[in-house]
């Protein structure tokens, strides 16, 4: 009899793990843009890049996003790119940023329609993780999912610091926009 | 048994950044990244490095020496005297440079072009080092003590080609070394040649983000009686943009011909040392539109 119970039971967990590995609740992003802007009293850099890549899973509100950070470009001349290359970012030393936590709010994905949600994980920039909580803007629809968000990222938590004479033409808050549309993986 | 399925749920969970490294790994193989700012000027104190001017900007350069440390109190440990060179380097593209320069040094005008032959690359199609063509032409117009035979202008003329190869070992180290050859078109003495061959070697070692110790040395292969070596050692000193460089050399004069082969300064005999700067500012003359990004993935 018990033996019994416990080949059911056995059997039950079977199915309930290829279920979950069958179902796939797994979004990927096909195309995703960043763009960071540095308002300072003198100067105003701007960059993107479009190499966003990132895993989001539905059911367990899961995700990881990540950023080649050489991939930016725009700045004000290619002398300035070099210098947020080997001066700011060192992205020899820390090529990427990444974010990766879980959703806090609950989204109904089966539904149609545009969600705010906040966002909670760990921040990683210039090799320093900070945990934050960034709100997102979510809409689902029948096939794919567009997540826009905007944040602000401090210089200064990232052990970026500005030096003295460009303290006038480089922001120690710099606002990021992120945009990206998610598939089926 | 529950408990392991709700184990193998979360492991399935927490995996998700391990896959997107799986994910990317593919992308980030494929990629070829040239290595930027091998030097962080075009100068490296007295002669060139790899690094030309960007697209499109304008750098004005002095470069100063005073005169010998080994003057003395006297001449203020140097600083009377001045042998200054000022220079308009332009960008025609990123790899293709050109300059204009003037000399208080025998009242020399000078002009060079600058070109990257090859570049340093890591990733898919890594290349271990950079490869510049310098090419330059002096014209010396000081007036000339009184000779036996006539004399023509283009006596006054000197050209100059180096072939500089470097490589970024690192973040902070990064050496360069430099076959040259100067053609003199007059020669003083007989047993001169004209065509007179060195070989430069230099580097640079940061000691901060923003400071890197730099030093040069170029080797004659036939030295000419009563001139010495070219050698110099100074500091980068990056402050905004602008590279500011301050050094010790035995050369007087700033252009290929006069520090390789016309130094008359014994450094570390007699200690005939200049004190000495270059000073730099660029100008965005055109502004690109959006910078290349140094990578592509093919």
């Amino acid at each position: 009899m018990k033996a019994k119970l416990l080949t059911t039971l056995w059997l039950c967990c079977t199915v309930v793990i290829y279920a979950s590995i069958a179902q796939t609740t797994i979004f990927k992003v096909q195309s995703g843009r960043v763009d960071f802007k540095s308002e300072a009293p003198l100067e105003l850099i701007k960059a993107s890049s479009n190499q966003l890549v990132g895993l989001l899973d539905t059911k367990s509100k899961n995700f990881a996003f990540k950023i080649y950070m050489k991939s930016f470009d725009g700045f004000n001349g290619a002398t300035q790119k070099e210098h947020y290359n080997e001066n700011y970012i060192e992205s020899d030393k820390f090529p990427e940023a990444s974010y990766q936590g879980k959703l806090i709010d609950e989204i109904d994905f089966t539904k149609e329609g545009t969600y705010t949600v906040r966002t909670k994980g760990r921040l990683l920039i210039h090799g320093v993780e900070q945990e934050r909580i960034i709100k997102s803007e979510l809409t689902v629809t029948k096939d794919k999912m567009l997540l826009k968000s905007n944040f602000m990222v401090l210089l200064s938590d990232f052990n970026i610091p500005i030096p003295k004479v460009v303290s006038m033409k480089l922001a120690n808050e710099i606002d990021v926009q992120l945009v990206a549309t998610l598939v089926p993986r | 048994m529950s408990f392991a399925v709700t184990k193998m749920v979360q492991a399935q969970e927490v995996d998700l950044f391990a896959e997107l490294e799986k994910e990317s790994k593919k992308a980030d193989s494929l990629r070829t990244e040239k290595v930027e700012a091998t030097f962080k000027s075009t100068r490296l104190i007295n002669g060139h490095t790899n690094e030309t001017t960007r697209k499109g900007i304008l750098d004005f350069r002095i470069q100063h020496r005073f005169g010998f440390i080994s003057n003395g109190a006297y001449d203020l440990f140097g600083l009377d005297q001045a042998s200054m060179r000022m220079s308009f380097d332009y960008g025609i593209t990123d790899g293709i440079m050109v300059g204009v320069g003037r000399s208080t040094f025998e009242k020399q005008y000078d002009a060079f072009t600058k070109v990257r032959l090859l570049r340093q690359s890591k990733g898919l199609k890594a290349f271990p080092i950079s490869v510049t063509y310098m090419g330059s032409m002096m014209y010396r117009t000081i007036k000339p003590p009184p000779t036996t035979y006539k004399r023509y202008w283009s006596d006054d003329m000197f050209f100059a080609h180096q072939l500089i190869i470097a490589r970024k070992f690192s973040d902070a180290l990064s050496l360069q070394i430099v076959p040259t050859v100067v053609h003199f078109n007059n020669v003083p003495l007989k047993t001169d040649k004209n065509d007179q061959l060195s070989l430069g070697i230099g580097g640079r070692q940061k000691i901060s983000k923003r400071v890197s110790i730099n030093a040069e040395y170029y080797y004659q292969l036939e030295q000419r009686v009563g001139y010495y070596n070219s050698f110099a050692i100074g500091f980068d000193i990056e402050t905004g943009g602008h590279v500011f460089q301050l050094h010790f050399t035995n050369s007087t004069g700033m252009t290929e011909r006069s520090f390789i082969h016309e130094t008359t300064g014994d450094f570390f005999g007699k200690g005939n040392i200049h004190f000495g700067f270059n000073f730099q500012r660029a100008f965005t003359l055109k502004k690109s539109k959006g910078s290349r990004s140094g990578y592509k993935v093919s």
